[in-house]
């Protein structure tokens, strides 16, 4: 009896697996990582009951969602804009870790009323973020140096300098914890509606922006076509040294301000470990919703969904909310699984019997 | 003076195994052409996974075992995307970093009171009260963990491996140019397979070599970036496991600078000219966050320099690092 895999590159991608692949990952992740609900004893059903219902139907939930989203939205951004120009921004972290820093800095020294410092915050936020993320983009775009490592290894610099200024020349407040001083009314990001701060809006914006520019610009098409194609692209006359620097620039501004708005819209001050690593969360956020700006949204969303209701499945059954990092680190795992069955029809032939036509010699693991 | 130095020495070789061990696993996964950034998960779970064993089993070796075990399992997941669906390797070794921390998060969490007997300080047989004599570096180099000695002589095992023997030069090979490989009758999966369970296996050790004889206990997220150092050290060393024996102690002497800047100074005397500008400079950079960057700021540097400096062919970067492969006949 001999069975071969036939493995052949489809022409077209059906429709049903088009459309149901994010949908299927992320059922597929659920169902995995209900087996380390069970190990730990606790009724998974039970469990994502509670992640989702107590989220999705209270408003505290809801709160809490659309105020997570924000700095997620925009960190993904931040990965998503490189990606379509073939780059990797694995260092949305450490733009985030260093935009919030330079916007906290100008929050607590500059005195200004509350409609010219925000907008300043942001600004100050965003031009270090763009700083931040112009140094691997500057290396890569002019001499081809890697930037997914350079880009990572500045984050656990940024995270470094972070730790350094709250413990030395930002640290304020009472006792001796790592955080700076309390922002002052004027420095806070005004609310926009129920609980949820105005950094939304700025998320939204970017989103909006980040779509126009990708699907009716000149510009989009360019960095599309770079990302493709860059040998090509600079033979129809595109600069790729310019593409490179502006989409990691360009997303290291958004990061940037994705951490600005998380400390002076929920957080009220700087404090170490402000956040969860949004900006690596960023990376699977990028990756579900890569097709456009809108789906990086809607994966933000659906991210912050699993961080608030990691946090409340954690207090109801006490298991830890490391959950959610299984549950992210699995939707993209299974995503790229099923990319390989998106693009490869794979059969299995079984035939008994001496073959008259020799098996095709197997494809992978060889 | 001599027992500052001789304690620095101490700390320094202490750091540097953890890095080496992980280092050399990551050397061999790239040079046979694939690039492995779940190393920091790899460590968690076999840190995770060797204290657990020790502490049920009260066997430190068989911890350490377990714990190269769980390294390669969470390699073989990066090995079949990869290679066998070649998927993206950065996607891929990302993702399992999260997954790796998350995994030992989440289950770890209950063990963080537990403690164990892990590796004891040791010294060589026969030779080995000797050789601890010696003054400065008698105590840090010949009185340590099984694990340290052994990371050493796997640095010499891998060192021959790669460039000694057939199935070495094979998979450098590999990683330089597959078709070609393929076409000699070098088997390319089966290679980078190995590889790729090869570095999982050390990342794993390096993982549990940290809860088991670096600090004997288990802390969630313990491996503290030191998975991503070791990528950055491949790199500095630029995939040369001889450079990396240097990368490995220049990078552990910084993190063992770092926890004992505060005893040092360096800050010259009042009456020295531009000491108003010397003391303050030199002070902001031995703070030890700020040390913190150097292992970081050093790779980047090494890495620009290297590629703006010299041919691409002297950087030794594997040609075929981050490309799958598929035969083109089928």
């Amino acid at each position: 009896m001999n069975v071969a895999v036939n493995v052949d590159a489809r022409e077209d991608i059906p429709v049903w697996l088009a459309y149901g692949t994010p949908v299927f990952t992320v059922l597929a992740a659920l169902a995995v990582s209900a087996v380390a609900l069970v190990v730990l004893d606790v009724n998974p059903v039970a469990a994502y009951a509670t992640m989702f219902v107590d989220t999705l139907f209270t408003e505290f939930g809801l709160t809490e969602t659309l105020t997570k989203a924000v700095p997620l939205i925009l960190t993904g951004l931040a990965v998503y804009l490189p990606l379509k120009a073939g780059l990797f921004n694995i260092g949305a972290e450490g733009q985030l870790v260093a935009g919030a820093l330079a916007g906290t800095w100008i929050g607590l020294n500059v005195s200004l009323p509350g409609l010219a410092l925000v907008p300043l915050m942001f600004v100050a936020a965003a031009v270090a973020g763009g700083i931040w993320a112009g140094i691997p983009a500057y290396l890569r775009a002019r001499w081809d140096v890697n930037e997914i490592i350079t880009s990572l290894l500045l984050t656990f610099v940024a995270l470094e300098i972070q730790s350094y200024l709250l413990r030395g020349p930002m640290q304020g407040g009472t006792g001796n914890f790592p955080q700076s001083e309390r922002f002052s009314e004027a420095a806070t990001i005004p609310e926009l509606f129920g609980g949820v701060h105005a950094g939304l809006l700025v998320a939204v914006c970017m989103v909006v922006v980040t779509y126009v520019l990708m699907t009716r610009t000149r510009l989009g098409f360019e960095i599309t076509f770079v990302g493709s194609n860059d040998a090509a692209a600079q033979q129809a006359g595109m600069s790729k040294f310019y593409v490179y620097l502006l989409v990691f620039v360009v997303g290291g501004a958004f990061a940037a301000m994705g951490g600005i708005s998380e400390i002076a819209g929920a957080q009220g001050r700087y404090r170490a470990g402000f956040e969860p690593g949004y900006g690596f969360t960023a990376i699977p956020i990028a990756l579900l919703g890569r097709n456009s700006a809108i789906k990086v949204m809607l994966a933000g969303l659906f991210f912050a969904v699993l961080f608030v209701g990691g946090s409340s499945m954690e207090v109801a059954f006490g298991v830890p909310a490391a959950l959610v990092e299984i549950i992210q680190a699995l939707v993209i795992l299974f995503l790229i699984t099923a990319e390989f069955f998106k693009s490869y029809r794979v059969g299995i032939d079984v035939r008994r019997g001496p073959t008259e036509t020799p098996a095709r010699p197997q494809r992978g693991d060889d | 003076m001599v027992s500052f130095i001789a304690g620095l020495l101490d700390a320094t070789v202490q750091a540097a195994t953890v890095l080496l061990l992980a280092g050399m696993g990551e050397l061999i996964s790239e040079r046979a052409g694939v690039l492995n950034l779940g190393v920091e998960g790899m460590m968690l779970v076999g840190a995770l996974g060797g204290f657990i064993t020790t502490v049920v089993t009260g066997s430190h070796w068989l911890g350490f075992g377990v714990g190269i075990l769980l390294g390669m399992v969470l390699a073989l997941v990066h090995a079949f995307l990869c290679i066998t669906l070649k998927s993206n390797q950065v996607i891929s070794g990302v993702m399992l970093t999260l997954l790796g921390a998350g995994l030992t998060t989440f289950f770890g969490s209950g063990w963080v009171e537990e403690s164990i007997d892990g590796f004891p300080q040791m010294t060589l047989p026969l030779v080995g009260q000797y050789l601890v004599d010696i003054p400065v570096i008698g105590e840090a180099f010949f009185r340590s963990t099984a694990t340290d000695y052994l990371a050493l002589g796997l640095l010499v095992v891998v060192w021959y491996f790669l460039h000694h023997s057939n199935l070495g030069l094979e998979m450098i090979a590999v990683g330089e140019d597959p078709e070609m490989a393929d076409t000699m009758g070098v088997s390319v999966f089966r290679l980078r397979y190995l590889a790729v369970l090869i570095g999982g296996g050390f990342a794993g050790a390096a993982g549990a070599h940290l809860s088991l004889a670096f600090s004997q206990l288990w802390v969630p997220g313990m491996t503290a970036g030191r998975g991503w150092i070791a990528v950055a050290l491949v790199i500095f060393a630029q995939w040369r496991p001889r450079r990396m024996l240097l990368g490995a102690y220049l990078f552990g002497l910084l993190d063992a600078l770092r926890i004992r800047s505060q005893s040092i100074s360096l800050t010259v005397g009042p009456d020295t000219p531009l000491a108003g500008v010397i003391n303050p400079v030199v002070e902001f950079l031995m703070t030890p966050q700020i040390m913190g960057t150097y292992p970081y700021l050093a790779t980047i540097i090494v890495l620009a320099y290297a590629v703006i400096r010299t041919k691409s062919d002297q950087l030794a970067v594997p040609s075929a690092l981050l490309q799958s492969y598929s035969r083109e006949t089928d």
